[in-house]
C-alpha cells in the first residue's frame, strides 16, 4: 500500500514528488533555503540598524533616503556583476571549453 | 544558530505556512470549484487537480514548509539539539507525577514513520517532547495562540455530563490536553498515558511546575494498559486516534470500555467528518505529506457503527469548532476536520 510505513529506519527514502520533473522539486528546495535565509539575514540587518540607531551610531532618516544620482552611479557596476552572476547560467553556455550538451553512457540501442 | 536567526527562520516558515493556508487554499478550492463543479469523489477533484502547478506547489510547500520547520538550518529539532543539556536540565527534576517504563516495547506503527515529519518521532530523543511541544504552538497558524483555548474547549464538552471523578487521558503527548481537567477539577483523580517517554517526562514536569497534585503521567500503551475494570467514569484522547493503524484503534477502543465504569463516557477529540470531496482530497493529500499515514484509514472507518458493536450507546459523532469565531461551514482557510467523537459504556449491561 502507497501510504504505508517503510520497515527500515537507517536507510534513506527517497522524498515525495510533487511537480512532473523532480529537479523542480529540488530546486523548490534550494529556492526556499535561500529565501529562508535571505529572511534571517533582512531581520539581522533590522536589529542591527535598530540598535545603531538607539545609540545614535546611525541616522535612519539618511539611510532611508533615495540615493543621490552619483551614489546610484558609483553601485551600477557592483549591479551589473550581481546581476549577471544571477542571470547568465540562463544563457547555458560554458565558461570553458569542454564537451557540450547532455551525456549518457548508455548502450546504443 | 542565535536566537534571534532562529526565530526569524521559524517566522519566516510561519508567516508562509499562513499564505499557503489562506491565500494559496482559497485559490485551490475556487480552481476545484470552477473546473469540477460537480465533483462527487475524491478522485474526481484529483483529475482536474493534481496536473495544476497551483496543486503541484501547494502540495510541495506543505510537505517542506513541514520539513523546514523541524529538521532545516533553522529548524526545531537542530535548535533543540544544540541546547540539550541546557534544555533538558530545565525539564529535569524528581518529577512525582512521573512512571517510565523503560521496558515499553513500542509498537512498528509507532516507530515506521516520524510523524508530522519530525525526525525521530515524538520518542526517539530526549529533546523530542521540548521541539515537539514548541513545534505544536505553530501547528494551525490560524489558530494563533488559541491553542489552550481549544483545549478548554474540548474539556468542555467532555464534562458536559457533570465533574468526572477518575478520568483517563489515552495518548496524552507533553500534556497539553491534560492540564485542563487537572487545572479545573482538582478532587478528580487524573491519569494520562502515552508511548513517549520525552513526552510524559516534559507532561509530568509541567504538571509539577503547575503544582497540580492530582495528575500522574506513565509512560504506557493506551491499548494495555493495566488498570482494573472500571476504574474511570471518563476516558478521553486528543489528536490520537487518527495516527493509529484500524486494528489499533480497535485495541484502544477495546481498552477504553474494559477501564470504563458502567455509565462512564468516552470522549475524543479527532479529525473525522469531511463533509466534501474537496476537503476529503486535501486531508488525504495532508496524510501522505505531513506523515500520518493512517488518517485517511480513520476516515474511511465506520466509528459509528465500530462503536456501537462494542456495545458502547449514545454515540455522537459531531464537527467541533476548534477557537470561537470560526465559522464551520464558511470557514475558507485551511483547517483539520476537527470532531468529537463520544459514547457511553452502558450502566446495565
Amino acid at each position: 500500500m502507497e501510504n504505508a510505513p517503510h520497515t527500515s529506519p537507517n536507510t534513506p527514502r527517497a522524498e515525495q514528488q510533487f511537480f512532473d520533473d523532480p529537479a523542480m522539486d529540488r530546486l523548490m528546495g534550494t529556492v526556499m533555503a535561500l529565501a529562508q535565509e535571505h529572511y534571517v539575514l533582512r531581520d539581522r540587518v533590522r536589529a542591527l540598524e535598530g540598535e545603531l540607531a538607539r545609540t545614535k551610531a546611525l541616522n535612519p532618516a539618511a539611510l532611508d533616503q533615495e540615493p543621490t544620482p552619483e551614489q546610484r552611479a558609483e553601485t551600477t557596476a557592483d549591479r551589473s556583476d550581481f546581476v549577471e552572476a544571477l542571470l547568465k547560467p540562463l544563457l547555458g553556455q560554458q565558461e570553458a571549453l569542454g564537451a557540450p550538451g547532455r551525456h549518457s553512457l548508455k548502450a546504443n540501442v | 544558530m542565535d536566537e534571534r536567526a532562529f526565530a526569524a527562520g521559524q517566522d519566516f516558515l510561519l508567516a508562509a505556512k499562513t499564505f499557503w493556508t489562506t491565500t494559496m487554499y482559497r485559490e485551490l478550492r475556487d480552481t476545484a470549484a470552477v473546473r469540477a463543479p460537480q465533483a462527487e469523489t475524491m478522485a474526481h477533484v484529483a483529475e482536474v487537480l493534481e496536473k495544476t502547478v497551483l496543486y503541484q506547489s501547494f502540495a510541495w510547500l506543505e510537505r517542506h514548509l513541514q520539513r523546514m520547520k523541524y529538521a532545516g538550518r533553522y529548524g526545531l529539532m537542530p535548535y533543540h539539539r544544540e541546547r540539550r543539556a541546557a534544555l533538558l536540565n530545565t525539564v529535569s527534576g524528581d518529577e512525582a507525577a512521573l512512571e517510565l517504563d523503560p521496558d515499553l516495547a513500542l509498537p512498528a506503527y509507532y516507530t515506521g514513520v516520524d510523524i508530522h515529519q519530525q525526525p525521530g518521532g515524538v520518542w526517539r530523543d530526549d529533546i523530542a517532547a521540548l521541539a515537539y511541544e514548541r513545534g505544536a504552538r505553530s501547528t494551525t497558524p490560524m489558530l494563533g495562540t488559541a491553542h489552550k483555548d481549544l483545549h478548554d474547549r474540548f474539556t468542555d464538552i467532555a464534562v458536559e455530563q457533570g465533574a468526572p471523578e477518575k478520568v483517563l487521558d489515552m495518548g496524552c503527548g507533553f500534556g497539553k490536553s491534560t492540564q485542563p481537567f487537572a487545572q479545573r477539577f482538582p478532587d478528580a483523580s487524573i491519569e494520562a498515558v502515552d508511548l513517549s517517554a520525552p513526552c510524559v517526562s516534559l507532561a509530568a514536569h509541567t504538571t509539577q511546575k503547575n503544582q497540580a497534585k492530582n495528575v500522574r503521567f506513565r509512560q504506557m500503551d493506551a491499548c494495555a494498559t493495566d488498570y482494573d475494570d472500571e476504574s474511570f467514569d471518563l476516558v478521553t484522547s486528543t489528536m490520537v486516534i487518527h495516527e493509529m493503524p484500524p486494528k489499533t484503534i480497535d485495541a484502544m477502543l477495546d481498552e477504553a470500555y474494559r477501564v470504563l465504569e458502567p455509565g462512564g463516557r468516552m470522549v475524543h477529540l479527532d479529525f473525522y467528518c469531511l463533509p466534501d470531496a474537496f476537503r476529503q482530497f486535501i486531508y488525504y493529500g495532508h496524510a501522505r505529506r505531513n506523515n500520518e499515514p493512517y488518517m485517511p484509514l480513520l476516515a474511511e472507518t465506520d466509528l459509528a457503527d465500530v462503536l456501537a458493536r462494542k456495545g458502547f450507546t449514545d454515540i455522537e459523532i459531531a464537527p467541533f469548532q476548534e477557537a470561537s469565531g470560526v465559522d464551520m461551514d464558511a470557514n475558507d482557510a485551511w483547517r483539520f476536520p476537527w470532531t468529537v467523537i463520544a459514547a457511553t459504556k452502558p450502566a446495565v449491561v
